[in-house]
């Protein structure tokens, strides 16, 4: 960022010793942001002339001029001013943003910075301001709605719950290789993964492991997208990486910045439940009864039980509280031309709505910089974080939930004695949520050292050398019967052959993960017109993993969590390691400084493939082409260019791909020892993959930078795909390494930036990205029956909703159990009523008893997609004076998901359409003959009162519950995702007082939601972060509407 | 161009600097270290014995509700009424166990260790009998990795029960073998400890099984089940059962889940009123052994199909497995061939062979086996002995089958019999709602896990009414 500034600044100290002037003012002044910060290193010039100076570390600076000048300042990152000086001799002066700067300079791959011009590829980033805007805890969802082209969900509302990113869309058949881009910090490869070690953390939302970054530390965030972007990284960037920049101190003055941030939150939507009937069955009314609201009206049901409240309770808004959060974080930093700083230390609690359930975060960062000569320069940086809660299973909870009779207390869920107050054999879901607990505490260090050794103007050596290392240590706790009056036991608390008897499971993980890496520069311009950057270096990451597992059960002491308490022990533990070395090279040709070709080639050889596979070649080719540059314009459009790329990544196996032997056999108790299959089947002869992806894009700016457009166009196709693939059991094997099937991913991004207002005091900047992505499965290796099951979650009546995998369609289409339609004989003869479509403008088919049919479960019908048709991010700031306004909308369109809640609130009674249940009705469809159903049918359960007709257990959960397609809902959303007002007070209220700037500001996240879904909000999913498997979004921990205030001083 | 040979000089010279660490052995680390590659056989031993006891659960867990020992507590259940239904978990269980004992035979071959060899053989044929009697024809020959393929192809009905019948008389010879080059293991083996003597009689038991298995059949040899029978289990103390684990019998902690409201494990009213003398006219006295009165002092079982009847299904107005019984108590062992089963096969064999005095014989030892077993008080023991005493010549295909009845009680081997039997019990009524169109179910649908993996292979879906190879002529 910082080159031009210092060219410009050198030239300036050169020339300004020939200066000559006629009347001369000394002129002081200050030069800020729009948030009233001091800009560093602009560059002040007095205009026509090549006389100038930089502003220091506070913004200030002092100039010579001539005082009926005109000072011209620039600074990277704003948009140029001009000042007249008209004698005055004490400036302030505040810089607006300029996204539109046309010569920055990025970092990219492997951390080598290059001006943006030359790049032959489209790359997004995001800087300080507009990633902290909403204040978010965890950076993945900071990113949201601000880059186009990344699908970034938070798989729930918990506290440090993680968050997917997924960058143009799933780029692998393999359910089980996340699709998640690579994660750099300051050039060191950092863990991005969600452990899901440890019994049901799978479902309690685990972090994904980029919450131990403290997004105030962070100054840019670079998204490389696609191949050609992330070629020098190598098979590890295959999905994309995202490479972030911390803060560093600037010589000069010492600043300390605090930020303080409070806020509070709630479940921002709840399903609708109806509140007509009562508890019981077959409408007979028992305040004990399993079934929750089967029951009579609550009317009914009150004159027979007197106790009975006078409505019913609300069991899923009464069982989250009101979460809230605090944050403070605290940097410190300054140096001197040699050596410069930054530390900071940050701290993090937060409470979550779903009781029991908390995340706290402590870090702390010291990044130095220094230069030993003008040959010798390096920095450092360092890290600590320790972060981890206690996690709920909101899957759990939710199931609970809806056993629990909205006609009791859900409140009410403890005895005096401390055990469980429920009814009948109901478990009181927050008495569960407080006993039977997970917690995770981790440990982590990213540190990385970096010299520059430049022997000579046209060239220099780099290296890194980079370690992240964490340890995760979870505990899972229950407490155990202990035969109390009244007391319950509960099931929850339990293992396998001692229920309810309280356990104590402990586990831990060890990761460290090195990454070194060297790289060589040099620059040889040829002529004037045209030079050459070459690089050549060698990348090594070192991987080593460690877990172990305690699980004990059966606890003697019920409260008392030791292991040495425990009647049943399990033990596991798990080694992993894996080492990957690239070598690459990179050439630049660039002429008259318009056209860019960049060349580069990576040979990586892995640890998990066998000898003969494991060392592999790919290149890539860019051209970046500044057509602005070379042509004349016409007037509107200040800047054009067009870039093209092709690149070809190659891909490992995951690790022990390739292994065969045998694994402990788990299921024996202690004192026996067995041995089994091991789940994976590996195969010594797999190949690496490769991915194929061209690129074309446009970038063109208008009216002064007040429009700027950019499009971007890329197909990638990717062959020989390394899947871990479910095989039938009768191999042996549970999984497959084999290489099979290929994938195609077409898409367009599209950025609009633009100003439609643009005064002295005001300004308007909006900013839009769009982004759609087309995948298609091409093929997958014709031995699986073109089909593979990815991942399926429970229905009732057998309306399991899977997400399979078929050539031909998208990855992630959705089947599931529907009702019959109707088809001729010769139709049925043709077999057209057993093919996988849903032909829904045929009738529907009705059964001699008058009710729909129920389709066959050999028979799944494709429902939907889990992929969205497109998806938008749209962030505006206004900013008047030293206030300003920040709206972000989002939006993502046409994805499906299975709510596996909904169709448990069907089968339940609870939800609110089934207050039709006692209603008659006929069912629009045809019998089997093909005509007309005109027979009339009782929706309720038992006899019905006109005709005596025996309707059994009735409509919902005879029928109603076993059809998929009222499941898999349209999770289309909009959603308000932020809104923030800051104000700064003026620089002239502060001028030499103790504190430099101050800004308060309020914000609201996820305000509104637009949506047809009908569960808890549909960008959350039951599985993990990380996961490829997105599917399912029913028993989820809710998402939440948060208020926060925060506040930040610089001193 | 100096420069650039420069340039590459020095770029070489860095390249193998920080390549220095990147020599062969670096990348080495295909072997997993969480794998073991020799196994001690009697680890495989302990795996596959532990396997075959909980797989016989596995199977008898629903089939059991086939032979309407069980019944669902709630209303038109799938499995009652025959619906297809998803056994997929267990169907893998079975095959995983399978391919367990397939390396554990290829390794004790190797290793020329012949007693270990013979176990792996006798539990192969125990074990593709539940996969094959549960779903008729399946993956054998070509299964397991035998051959290189993901898509496995299946094996005829016929060649399935023809390897069984192989396999069992392979174990028997090698059981006889003295050359072998390692024993078998006290501690490891949970289900004759050790034993080779026991493990004969129980491997000539799985044969008597399985040849009394095709009695419809004209090949069927009554002499060759009457001499293997003879050669098995000669006592209560010679039951094969395993009895390592963690926690609780799974019998016993479905009762106990049961009693804490997790509704499991209700018996059925088939069963229940062939106890409690409503559907014979004698109260059989094993009824107090098996499960508990209910609230209301009475023995009542659920009709399959029907649900949960009279008052709320939490309150215990009928029958369920108990864990008081000597049979499905905590510790009580997962059973998988009893001196009684064995007493009534040979009963109906030398019935089958026109020997009415051998069957009568074993007909009486069968029952009064299983009173002992069920620790059921000597004098009522008798009475009921005494009750069904119908001497030799009168003895029917039906004393012998009720009686047996009782004895396969929560085995998977019980639904072979009902199916031999034809369902020919008295009063033996198909489930309330059965979707087979009045026919009693015959088969199990292939899990849709299998359809879907390996799709191909998979026979076509018949009627679930449709007899196996063994259970038509």
């Amino acid at each position: 960022m910082k080159l031009p500034t210092c060219l410009s600044i050198a030239v300036a100290s050169l020339c300004s010793i020939q200066m000559l002037s006629a009347q001369q003012l000394s002129i002081a002044g200050k030069i800020t942001n729009a948030e009233g910060e001091p800009i560093i290193g602009a560059s002040i010039f007095v205009k026509g002339t090549q006389q100038g100076t930089s502003s220091n570390e506070s913004g200030l600076f002092t100039l010579n001029a001539p005082s009926n000048g005109t000072l011209l300042i620039r600074a990277v990152g704003y948009a140029p001013h001009e000042v007249l000086i008209n004698g005055k001799t004490n400036l302030s002066i505040q810089l607006q943003n300029d996204d539109s700067e046309i010569d920055e300079v990025v970092v990219t791959a492997l951390g080598i910075q290059r001006s943006e011009k030359s790049l032959g590829y489209g790359a997004q980033s995001v800087n300080s301001a507009t990633l902290n805007a909403n204040k978010q805890p965890n950076l993945v969802n900071a990113l949201q709605g601000k880059i186009a082209g990344a699908t970034i969900s938070s798989t729930g509302g918990a506290p440090g719950q993680g968050a997917n990113i997924q960058i143009r869309g799933i780029n692998s058949i393999d359910p089980s290789r996340p699709s998640q881009p690579l994660f750099v910090i300051d050039g060191i490869m950092m863990d991005n993964s969600t452990s899901t070690q440890g019994g049901t953390a799978e479902v309690r939302g685990m972090s994904n492991r980029a919450v131990d970054i403290n997004p105030d530390d962070i100054e840019t965030i670079n998204i490389l997208k696609g191949g050609a972007a992330t070629a020098l990284y190598g098979l590890r960037g295959a999905n994309g990486v995202v490479v972030i920049t911390t803060k560093s101190g600037k010589a000069g003055t010492l600043k300390i910045d605090y930020q303080g941030t409070v806020g509070v939150e709630n479940v921002n939507k709840f399903p609708k439940m109806q509140d007509t009937y009562s508890q019981g069955w077959q409408g007979v009314y028992n305040k004990d009864d399993f079934w929750p609201a089967f029951g009579p009206t609550v009317a009914e049901a009150i004159k027979l039980d007197p106790t009975h409240p006078s409505s019913l309770y609300k069991p899923f808004e009464e069982a989250f509280d009101s979460g809230n959060q605090f944050r403070n974080s605290l940097s410190f930093s300054g140096g001197s031309e040699k050596f410069s700083f930054l530390t900071s230390v940050s701290q993090l609690k937060h409470n979550g709505v779903l009781p029991a359930t908390d995340f706290k975060n402590y870090q702390g960062r010291l990044n130095t910089n220094f230069t030993l000569s003008e040959k010798l320069k390096g920095g450092s940086s360092i890290a600590v974080t320790n972060s981890g809660g206690y996690r709920g299973n909101a899957n759990r909870y939710a199931e609970q939930l809806i056993y629990w009779s909205p006609r009791h207390n859900i409140r009410d869920y403890v005895l005096e004695n401390g055990t469980m107050n429920s009814y009948g054999e109901t478990d009181n879901p927050i008495y569960v949520a407080h006993t039977n607990r997970f917690k995770d505490d981790v440990l982590r260090v990213i540190g990385g050292f970096d010299l520059t050794y430049s022997p000579a103007k046209w060239v220099d050596f780099m290296y890194r050398i980079g370690v992240d290392a964490y340890r995760d240590n979870r505990e899972a706790t229950a407490i155990g019967y202990q035969g109390l009056a009244d007391e319950r036991i509960v099931y929850d608390n339990g293992v396998e052959g001692a229920d309810g008897r309280g356990f104590y499971n402990v586990y831990n993980n060890n990761f460290r993960a090195l990454t070194s890496t060297f790289i060589a520069t040099f620059k040889h311009d040829f002529t004037e017109d045209f030079n050459a950057t070459l690089r050549v270096g060698q990348d090594i990451y070192d991987r080593n993993i460690k877990r172990t597992s305690t699980e004990g059960g059966d606890l003697t002491v019920y409260n008392w969590f030791d292991l040495g308490n425990a009647n049943i022990l399990k033990a596991a533990t798990y080694n992993e390691k894996y080492r990957l070395v690239g070598y690459f090279g990179e050439l630049n040709l660039a002429y008259k400084d318009y056209l860019f070709l960049t060349v580069t080639g990576r040979n990586d050889i892995t640890s998990t493939l066998s000898k003969n596979n494991r060392s592999f070649f790919y290149p890539s080719a860019t051209l970046s082409y500044v057509f602005s540059d070379q042509f004349q314009m016409p007037e509107a459009i200040t800047f054009g260019k067009l870039r093209l790329s092709y690149a070809q990544i190659g891909k490992d196996a995951a690790p022990y791909s390739t292994s065969a032997g045998f694994a402990p056999y788990t299921n024996l108790p202690t004192g026996y020892i067995g041995f089994t299959r091991p789940s994976l089947l590996g195969d010594p002869q797999l190949k690496p993959e490769f991915t194929n992806t061209y690129e074309a894009g446009l970038e063109l700016k208008f009216l002064q930078s007040r429009i700027g457009l950019d499009l971007n166009f890329y197909n990638s196709v990717s062959k020989d795909q390394i899947i871990q693939v479910p095989v039938s059991s009768t191999t042996g094997f549970v999984t497959a390494s084999i290489n099979a099937g290929s994938m195609r991913n077409r898409g367009l991004e599209v950025t609009l930036n633009t100003v439609p207002v643009k005064k002295d005091d005001f300004s308007w900047n909006s900013d839009v990205n769009f982004s759609f992505n087309r995948n298609k499965v091409l093929e997958i290796r014709e031995d699986l029956d073109d089909e593979i099951v990815v991942s399926s979650e429970y229905g009732y009546l057998n309306s399991t909703v899977s997400m399979r995998i078929r050539p031909g369609e998208s990855y992630g289409t959705l089947y599931g159990r529907t009702y019959k339609r109707y088809y001729t004989p010769d139709e049925i003869a043709q077999g057209l009523d057993v093919t996988r479509e849903y032909d829904e403008s045929r009738p529907l088919l009705i059964g001699s008893n008058g009710f729909p049919v129920l389709e066959s479960t050999n028979v799944p019908k494709k429902l939907g997609n889990v992929q969205p048709n497109w998806i938008a991010g749209w962030n505006n700031t206004f900013n008047y004076k030293g206030l300003s306004l920040n709206i972000l909308f989002d939006a993502r369109v046409g994805q499906y998901r299975y709510n596996q809640l909904g169709n448990f609130m069907a089968a339940f009674g609870e939800a609110d359409y089934t207050t039709n249940r006692n209603d008659y009705m006929t069912f629009d469809g045809v019998l089997a003959d093909g005509s007309k159903n005109t027979k009339e049918v009782w929706l309720g359960q038992g006899k019905d009162p006109k005709n005596n007709v025996d309707y059994g257990n009735g409509y919902y959960r005879n029928y109603y519950r076993g059809n998929s397609q009222f499941f898999v809902e349209d999770a289309s959303w909009l959603r308000l995702r932020s809104v923030s007002l800051g104000y700064s007070l003026p620089q002239a209220w502060l001028e030499n007082k103790f504190v430099k700037n101050a800004r308060i500001s309020v914000i609201g996240n996820n305000l509104a939601l637009w949506t047809k879904y009908s569960g808890y909000d549909p960008e959350n999913s039951t599985t993990a972060s990380g996961s490829n498997i997105e599917g399912f979004a029913g028993m989820t921990y809710p998402a939440v509407r948060s208020f926060l205030f925060s506040l930040n001083v610089g001193f | 161009m100096k420069k650039f040979i420069k340039i590459g000089k020095i770029s070489l010279l860095a390249l193998t600097l920080f390549s220095m660490n990147s020599c062969k052995d670096y990348f080495d680390l295909t072997d997993n270290p969480n794998l073991v590659q020799t196994p001690p056989l009697n680890a495989l031993l302990t795996t596959s014995t532990h396997k075959a006891a909980f797989n016989n659960y596995r199977i008898a867990y629903f089939n059991n509700q086939y032979s309407q020992y069980f019944a669902s507590p709630s209303p038109g259940s799938d499995t009652d009424t025959y619906q297809i239904t998803n056994n997929s978990t267990t169907w893998n269980n079975l095959f995983y166990a399978l391919a367990d004992l397939y390396d554990y035979m290829v390794k004790s071959e190797e290793a020329a260790a012949y007693h270990h060899l013979a176990v792996a053989q006798a539990l192969t044929a125990y074990e593709l009998a539940l996969v094959a009697d549960t779903w008729g024809s399946v993956p054998y020959s070509k299964a397991f990795g035998k051959e290189a393929t993901l898509n496995v192809p299946y094996d005829s009905e016929e060649d399935v029960y023809k390897a069984q019948v192989d396999l069992l008389n392979k174990a028997l010879e090698n059981f006889k073998r003295t050359d072998g080059s390692q024993t078998l293991s006290e501690k490891d083996d949970l289900l004759n400890g050790g034993k080779i003597d026991k493990w004969i009689k129980f491997t000539n038991g799985l044969k008597a099984r399985v040849l009394n298995k095709i009695s419809k059949k004209s090949s069927y040899n009554a002499k060759q089940v009457i001499a293997a029978a003879q050669a098995s289990l000669e006592s209560n103390a010679e039951d094969v059962g395993m009895v390592t684990f963690d926690g609780v019998n799974p019998w016993a902690s479905i009762s106990r889940s049961n009693l804490q409201n997790n509704l499991d494990g209700w018996l059925g009213s088939n069963f229940i009123n062939q106890l409690n003398g409503e559907t014979y006219g004698i109260v059989d006295p094993r009824v107090s052994k098996i499960t508990e009165k209910t609230v209301h002092g009475v023995y009542v079982g659920t009709v399959s199909g029907q649900g949960n009847v009279g008052a709320a299904n939490t309150v215990r107005d009928e029958c369920y497995i108990s864990f008081n019984s000597p049979v499905t108590s905590d510790a009580s062992p997962l059973t998988i061939l009893t001196y009684a089963e064995v007493k009534f096969i040979e009963a109906e064999a030398a019935f089958r062979d026109n020997n009415k005095a051998l069957a009568y014989t074993a007909f009486l030892a069968g029952v009064k086996a299983s009173m002992d077993k069920l620790t059921v008080p000597a004098a009522d023991a008798a009475k009921y002995i005494t009750a069904i005493s119908v001497g030799q010549a009168n003895l029917t295909l039906l004393d012998i089958f009720r009686e047996k009845y009782v004895v396969t009680y929560t085995n998977a081997e019980a639904w072979n019999d009902v199916r031999r039997f034809d369902y020919k019990y008295k009063d033996f009524k198909l489930p309330l709602g059965a979707v087979l169109g009045g026919k009693f179910i015959r088969r199990v649908a292939y899990p849709s896990e299998e359809i879907t993996e390996n799709g191909s292979n998979v026979p076509a879906e018949v009627p679930l009414s449709t007899e196996l190879w063994w259970d038509k002529p």
